[in-house]
């Protein structure tokens, strides 16, 4: 199957480049808004991600899974409030509270 | 490429929607030093509005070939009773034995010597033997032997599907291409499933009548469980990585679509919800329930297989953690309600599905999950080892704003609850 555009990267923000603050993984970064994130991973900044080497599963059977580093969540947060990663409607009922 | 396109048209309008104009655009370039993060080139649709603005669905054909992975086909107790069992799977019959040293096989139903049906046979020693002429057929696919002929020829071998017993679930590894599984393609224990501290599994299964991909879509679809199912999200991440796709939901109660706590009973307050996928068709979730005065633990399971490439089976499985607050015959009565509640939530997707079209361009707003990134996640086990690329496999994280579902569902739930009390009022 075609694998196909997200329209919202079509039409709306797009992916953004940016390194974590405290590893340098360097990831795709794109905002809807202040609370939406994506995040675009390559197998690269996977194995750079110093939290992802540090955790020990979790509990249960999704244990596995690694929900997400703190501070390539702070480096984001940072990096929308210096205005390098742009934020559409910043500041309006749908932005940044 | 067979497309399929559903005009949506307006009213008045006469002309036939434009062609779909397909052109080869660069990826957006998104530099990283020298790195380029997007790799290649990326198809887009340039033209998925015709000249009059409609935009139209478009929809290739469904895959002829059936997923890479583990897939459970229920409860493995369900084929120990000492007889074959049929079971229509990835467009072919098959047939399930236990053979005499304990172990389930699987194998293609029909007999390679004058194709009856295995399944329709008996279970003898450790092989199956066919109703027709007897003949003998190992767990390995193998004719180990024909009780009236002296030697069995050559070439008597049918397919055979790798199989897994594990906490009480068959599961069989599909491959189109024909390797074993690789170690590290896994399905994860689940604790409970072997504990006398948790219930044992309440398991159901339906036949849908549509392509597995629309059950599939739900791990990213947050709205649909407002809408669909009647719950209530306040907090939704998906995450894909390798096989493995996830979904960490939480959630508040609804109290316009369930009837309020009776007096002492505890009130359900909230959910907290982690599920993956593990492979194409298997999902774990690990649900716990908040009450006012408990946490009450399940783990669910939705898991399907396709018969076909337009129909498959919907499996739902749950057990629940006894404790103090919920000791051994309520926490299995617990399991038997959740277990109808959660089939009248497939019965509710069916309702959807039975009605709606397949679309591969959905049109999505932003406060929607990634169901692009989703497929193209779900894509990595329709193509060769050979063909996954990184991006099919590469780690992807989404974390949805709920901020504006959250304010506008607050509203319906009040505007639900006081047309009620008006109601009520009414003589």
């Amino acid at each position: 199957m075609t694998i196909r555009t997200d329209n919202r990267l079509l039409d709306g923000a797009p992916m953004q480049p940016l390194s974590c603050l405290q590893c340098g993984a360097a990831v795709g970064v794109r905002k809807a808004s202040w609370h939406q994130t994506s995040i675009q991973w390559d197998s690269e900044s996977v194995n750079a991600c110093l939290e992802r080497r540090a955790a020990a599963p979790g509990g249960g059977p999704n244990g596995e899974a690694f929900t997400g580093c703190a501070a390539l969540s702070d480096s984001i947060r940072r990096a929308v409030l210096d205005g390098v990663v742009t934020v559409p409607d910043a500041g309006t009922e749908d932005g940044q509270e | 490429m067979m497309v399929r396109r559903t005009g949506l048209r307006v009213s008045g309008a006469s002309r036939p929607m434009g062609l779909i104009v397909r052109s080869r655009f660069p990826a957006p370039t998104l530099t990283n030093g020298d790195k380029c993060v997007l790799k290649g080139w990326i198809d887009v649709t340039a033209a998925e509005a015709g000249t009059d603005g409609v935009r139209a669905i478009e929809a290739e054909a469904v895959p002829t070939r059936f997923a890479r992975g583990w897939h459970c086909l229920g409860l493995s107790e369900r084929f120990k009773d000492g007889r074959p069992h049929t079971v229509n799977a990835f467009g072919q019959k098959l047939v399930i034995f236990q053979s005499g040293d304990g172990r389930l096989n699987v194998l293609d139903a029909y007999c390679r010597h004058m194709g009856a049906d295995l399944s329709q046979g008996t279970i003898k020693g450790d092989e199956i033997a066919c109703p027709f002429h007897d003949w003998r057929w190992g767990g390995d696919g193998r004719c180990k032997q024909i009780p009236y002929s002296r030697r069995v020829p050559l070439r008597a071998r049918t397919s055979a599907w790798t199989t897994m017993d594990q906490d009480g679930l068959l599961f069989v590894w599909n491959d189109p291409e024909g390797n074993p599984p690789p170690p590290e393609v896994t399905i994860p224990r689940i604790e409970g499933a072997t504990s006398d501290e948790w219930t044992t599994w309440v398991w159901k299964e339906i036949v849908v009548d549509t392509n597995c991909r629309e059950v599939v879509d739900n791990i990213v679809d947050m709205a649909h469980f407002f809408y669909v199912h009647y719950s209530f999200p306040t907090y939704f991440k998906n995450i894909f990585e390798g096989p493995v796709a996830t979904q960490i939901m939480k959630g508040v109660g609804r109290p316009d679509a369930r009837p309020p706590a009776k007096n002492g009973e505890p009130q359900m307050r909230g959910n907290t919800s982690v599920a993956s996928y593990h492979g194409p068709s298997f999902m774990i979730d690990d649900l716990t329930y908040h009450y006012d005065d408990m946490d009450l633990h399940s783990v669910l399971i939705n898991a399907h297989y396709p018969i076909d490439a337009n129909s498959f089976v919907l499996h739902s499985g749950i057990i629940v953690r006894r404790s103090d607050k919920l000791p051994a015959g309520a926490a299995d009565a617990m399991a038997v309600k959740l277990g109808d509640f959660i089939l009248r939530g497939f019965d509710q997707d069916v309702q959807i599905w039975k009605h709606k079209t397949r679309i591969d361009n959905p049109l999505l707003c932003e406060e929607d999950g990634p169901v692009y990134q989703l497929r193209r996640w779900y894509e990595q086990f329709y193509v060769d080892v050979a063909d996954v690329r990184p991006e099919m496999v590469e780690r992807f994280e989404f974390e949805l704003d709920t901020t504006r579902p959250t304010e506008v569902w607050k509203q319906e739930v009040e505007a639900n609850l006081a047309r009620r009390a008006a109601e009520s009022r009414t003589p």
